[in-house]
């Protein structure tokens, strides 16, 4: 038993890392499972790495990360709906192109600026070992604003994820309540990049809320499932970092993912007997 | 974005040489490229007016983190030496390199003239052994001058087979040599001899002057490996069983968790250039500021 859980009460770092996670396995099973009901996932990897020109920027001019990442979704969500609109384009080929803009856009900035001070790893794969309290509360705050606004606007999220027309119908603005969301998805990007990374933090996205709409029906039950995955799979993760030194964000991440194909493989075996049967 | 690069550069490359196939031949000078700029400040320091010096990453970027420009591989091309550390510290840039040296540019690896020292072998645990050190060996050879006396030994010599005699060497060695003296007289008040840095990039300045390497945030020899937890336990134990009172960090560490082990263990953090050459541009005032930063953090 001291494997699994000295590491923890030895190491205030390891127990940082491990709230941080949680924090953002709640926010990401939310929003994640949303994603993944409405198929978003594009957009999603699109904001995770959209917002490295903007930490770039923000670096360079010396002011808060968040605030440049913020800024990059802003630009990221904003391009998506222009182009949209002014053009015939569909809004996957408008994320792609806005997606690759800002990458490269991103990387042309860290790699010809000599004061940046930070590298690209740091901002893709952020720094799980080195969360501290301020980032704590910032997340927790965070994971609660996603908590209240998405259970004040549960019906019409609810609604858009099955009948966008019956919606409409109900009196909801759906347009409205789409960028709502997708302000939601951006806002957890944004504040989940700074401890797991901005690539991980999708993996986080997507990983546990799978694992939710396997085995649940009911919305309110997936967030359920993906929020105890999602923490699993940092505890999990976490440990193996430490017994085997793997990479934290990324062992987190592999968890998470494998408990998606084994529930997966497990729930798809059940399937079959329960046909034959 | 590694995935990237590799596609990216061996374009650019072919371009930069089918465009440069043409080279101009009536152009006066001789041009020298340096990859890094405290390689840079000691070719410079060497060769004078007498050619032409460029370096290709700009002064405090992490090589790793950085990319060539088309530009950077038409200046590789072009060039009448290319002067390169070695040891994978370019990684970015090996492609490129390659192609260059095929194309018949000659190219001199630093680390080929000293004495390389291997990695520290990693921890007692017996993880990762073999994990993250690129070419087994450490790059980082600058931060001992009497390595760089072997280096500008060499140098010396294939700037004389390019037809750039007339080099001070003498007088630039002996040079070297009082500054390892300085710089040793530096550290002699200092009586705790342990060392905590970022990566594992002291390991030379660490042999030279008798240091102890107890740990780094990021045990490699490279800053592109990520932290992870089993490496901050032992790390943190290694400081707390030594009482190591001062972790070294640098360009490229990353600071937060950096930050949590010094909180952790009650330990400062003092940022030191192992990458960045100073103000002046010179090689001296590299090392002296290296080891007087050293030596002001670990006086008793």
């Amino acid at each position: 038993m001291g494997s699994l859980i000295d590491p923890f009460l030895d190491n205030e770092f390891m127990v940082r890392a491990l709230i941080a996670g949680v924090l953002v396995s709640l926010a990401c099973a939310v929003i994640g499972t949303y994603v993944v009901l409405r198929g978003m996932a594009f957009i999603g990897d699109a904001l995770a790495h959209g917002v490295l020109p903007g930490v770039a920027l923000a670096l360079l001019v010396g002011l808060p990360t968040l605030l440049g990442a913020a800024l990059g979704a802003g630009v990221m969500i904003g391009g998506v709906g222009l182009v949209t609109k002014r053009s015939r384009l569909s809004s996957d080929s408008a994320i792609g192109l806005l997606f690759i803009g800002l990458l490269a856009l991103g990387v042309v900035m860290v790699s010809s600026s000599d004061s940046l001070g930070t590298s690209l790893e740091a901002i893709l794969f952020g720094e799980f070992l080195g969360v501290d309290d301020a980032d704590l509360v910032i997340q927790a705050i965070a994971a609660a604003v996603v908590g209240l606004v998405a259970l004040w606007s549960a019906r019409p999220f609810l609604l858009l994820c099955f009948d966008r027309d019956q919606a409409k119908v109900m009196g909801f603005r759906a347009d409205a309540y789409h960028r709502l969301m997708l302000v939601l998805v951006a806002g957890t990007i944004v504040v989940s990049f700074q401890t797991v990374g901005s690539l991980l933090v999708f993996g986080m996205l997507l990983a546990p809320a799978g694992v939710g709409a396997l085995v649940a029906r009911r919305v309110g039950v997936m967030m359920l499932w993906a929020a105890l995955t999602g923490s699993l799979a940092t505890y999990v993760g976490l440990l193996l970092s430490y017994h085997y030194a793997w990479a934290a964000g990324a062992s987190v991440v592999l968890v998470a993912v494998a408990m998606f194909f084994v529930v997966l493989l497990v729930t798809s075996f059940r399937s079959r007997v329960g046909a034959h049967a | 974005m590694r995935w990237l690069r590799t596609p990216l550069l061996l374009l650019t490359s072919m371009f930069a040489v089918a465009a440069c196939g043409g080279r101009d031949e009536t152009e006066a000078g001789t041009r020298i490229v340096v990859t890094h700029a405290i390689l840079g400040s000691v070719v410079t320091e060497l060769v004078g007016d007498l050619a032409e010096v460029t370096v290709l990453v700009p002064n405090g970027t992490d090589p790793h983190d950085w990319e060539p420009s088309a530009k950077d591989i038409e200046r590789l091309n072009d060039a009448d030496l290319v002067v390169a550390n070695g040891l994978g510290l370019e990684s970015n840039l090996d492609e490129a390199l390659q192609v260059a040296q095929e194309a018949g540019v000659p190219v001199f690896r630093a680390t080929d003239h000293v004495e390389v020292l291997a990695g520290e072998p990693h921890d007692e645990d017996g993880h990762e052994e073999d994990a993250h050190d690129h070419d087994a060996g450490d790059p980082h050879f600058w931060t001992d001058p009497q390595a760089m006396l072997d280096v500008v030994d060499a140098l010396a010599t294939e700037l004389d087979s390019i037809g750039i005699g007339g080099v001070e060497v003498a007088a630039f060695e002996a040079e070297l040599t009082a500054l390892d003296a300085e710089v040793r007289s530096l550290l002699a008040p200092v009586t705790d001899r342990r060392l905590v840095t970022g990566h594992e990039s002291l390991g030379y300045f660490a042999h030279h002057y008798d240091f102890d390497l107890v740990g780094a945030v990021v045990p490699s020899l490279s800053t592109d490996a990520d932290a992870t937890a089993a490496d901050l336990a032992d790390l943190k134990r290694a400081i707390v069983d030594a009482g190591v009172t001062t972790i070294f960090t640098e360009l490229g560490t990353p600071a937060d968790v950096a930050r949590a082990i010094a909180e952790e263990t009650g330990a400062r953090v003092v940022e030191i250039s192992t990458h960045l050459v100073p103000q002046d541009g010179t090689y001296r005032s590299f090392m002296l500021r290296l080891a007087s930063t050293i030596a002001a953090a670990l006086a008793p």
